[in-house]
């Protein structure tokens, strides 16, 4: 964790933390939902497998800095889940990640870009609380793991070692941790969660920690009825993720022109049966606030599927 | 001679009616709480289908039901039912037998 003493330049994360959390109180308070947006709510049985597919595609421009940057970043992502029990599961989220990014240097345009294998993220999710009650469930889920340094994270092209930001791996250990929450009814789900990153140092670079509440409401928009069996829902769902991003350090210092808080809002359909999913959202950032002359997220697109196994 | 058939017909179905009553497995109805989705469905109905003596299963969602039905001679205990439905996460609410498990030979 960056802010504190050592930091003093830092933006407290509590600050940002209790902020972040009144807003998501406020947002599930007004609403309903199930996620697109984030992995830790993922249901699964014992024994039982889970495969998400998603691919991302995540946009970044309106640059402040005169450098006319924009980036793009595709990924292909692939997560695993297993129940250990009924209350223990156990996830691997493996990225294929393409990224670019073009910026103008000395009046000339420069086109960067890396593409491979990401960082591997590996978390366990176990159930503290559950109540069962007919046609529904609201359960608590701590959950914590490490995203581990296994993309490349010395790429270079003509012009020297890519930057940071393009490189499909950090090359760091990140811990992270939280807590998921979710309430179910056979009408609508809710599902939100507080999560914490802290990104540690590789190369003499260090991205800023990431504290993060994700808000998902998922509503059966059909069958509008329910008769007998098991039909497959329609759902609509709107999510909010709300992300503050400390600074980055370069060679120990803080970078002014990194980090800051972001909040998108997610409309998005998901249409359910027994076996699969397939499900797709747009993350428009509504709120930005972000340090110096940090790059602005345009938009990402989330499109996917899930199969129960 | 049609009638004489249809006699036989008739006579064979009512001797045959009561061998095949007494024949039916078992069947019970469990009440399960938490099943709130089609895809959480799926978690008990593979729970389900890989017990011994389990022939099928019929799932409502909507009154929070599954309608398990036993292979000949197959019973299931309510402890038995209990155990499966928590290994899929959800909790049992209800256990009813709604056909008991009969002798094939009819008195």
């Amino acid at each position: 964790m960056h802010a504190g003493p050592q930091n003093p330049g830092r933006r407290p994360l509590c600050r940002a933390g209790a902020a972040a959390l009144l807003a998501v109180v406020g947002w599930t308070d007004a609403a309903r939902g199930a996620p697109i947006t984030f992995n830790t709510a993922l249901p699964v049985a014992k024994g039982e497998f889970v495969f998400r597919g998603q691919f991302v595609l995540d946009q970044s421009g309106d640059d402040p800095s005169g450098a006319d940057r924009d980036r793009t970043a595709w990924a292909a992502v692939s997560v695993l889940g297993y129940g250990v029990n009924g209350d223990l599961a156990l996830f691997g989220v493996v990225p294929y990640v393409d990224r670019s990014l073009d910026l103008t240097v000395d009046g000339s345009r420069r086109s960067r870009s890396a593409a491979g294998l990401g960082d591997v993220a590996l978390f366990g999710r176990y159930t503290v609380f559950k109540d069962n009650f007919r046609g529904g469930s609201f359960r608590v889920a701590p959950f914590a793991g490490v995203e581990t340094p296994t993309g490349d994270d010395d790429e270079s092209d003509a012009f020297g070692r890519l930057p940071a930001s393009v490189q499909p791996g950090s090359g760091s250990w990140d811990p992270f941790g939280g807590v998921v929450l979710t309430y179910q009814t056979l009408d609508f789900q809710i599902d939100a969660q507080a999560s914490y990153r802290a990104n540690t140092e590789a190369n003499g670079f260090e991205f800023g920690d990431v504290a993060r509440l994700d808000a998902s409401f998922q509503y059966r928009l059909w069958p509008r009825d329910l008769g007998g069996g098991v039909p497959g829902f329609l759902y609509g769902i709107v999510e909010a993720n709300l992300v503050y991003r400390d600074e980055n350090r370069a060679g120990g210092l803080d970078d002014p022109d990194s980090g800051g808080t972001t909040l998108f809002l997610v409309p998005g359909l998901q249409y359910v049966t027994k076996r699969w999913i397939v499900e797709a959202a747009v993350q428009l950032p509504v709120f930005q606030d972000l340090n110096g002359t940090a790059l602005e997220k345009d938009t990402v697109v989330r499109a996917g599927f899930r199969v129960n196994f | 001679m049609h009638r004489v058939l249809r006699t036989t017909a008739f006579a064979l179905s009512l001797f045959l009616l009561p061998v095949i009553a007494f024949a039916a497995p078992a069947q019970y109805q469990l009440r399960v709480d938490g099943l709130a989705c089609p895809f959480c469905a799926y978690g008990i109905e593979k729970e389900l289908n890989r017990t011994d003596g389990v022939e099928s299963i019929r799932i409502d969602i909507n009154a929070g039901t599954v309608t398990v039905t036993m292979a000949e001679g197959a019973t299931m205990t309510e402890a038995e039912a209990a155990r499966i439905v928590e290994d899929a996460g959800f909790t049992l609410g209800g256990f009813e037998e709604v056909r008991a498990q009969a002798s094939t030979k009819p008195e």
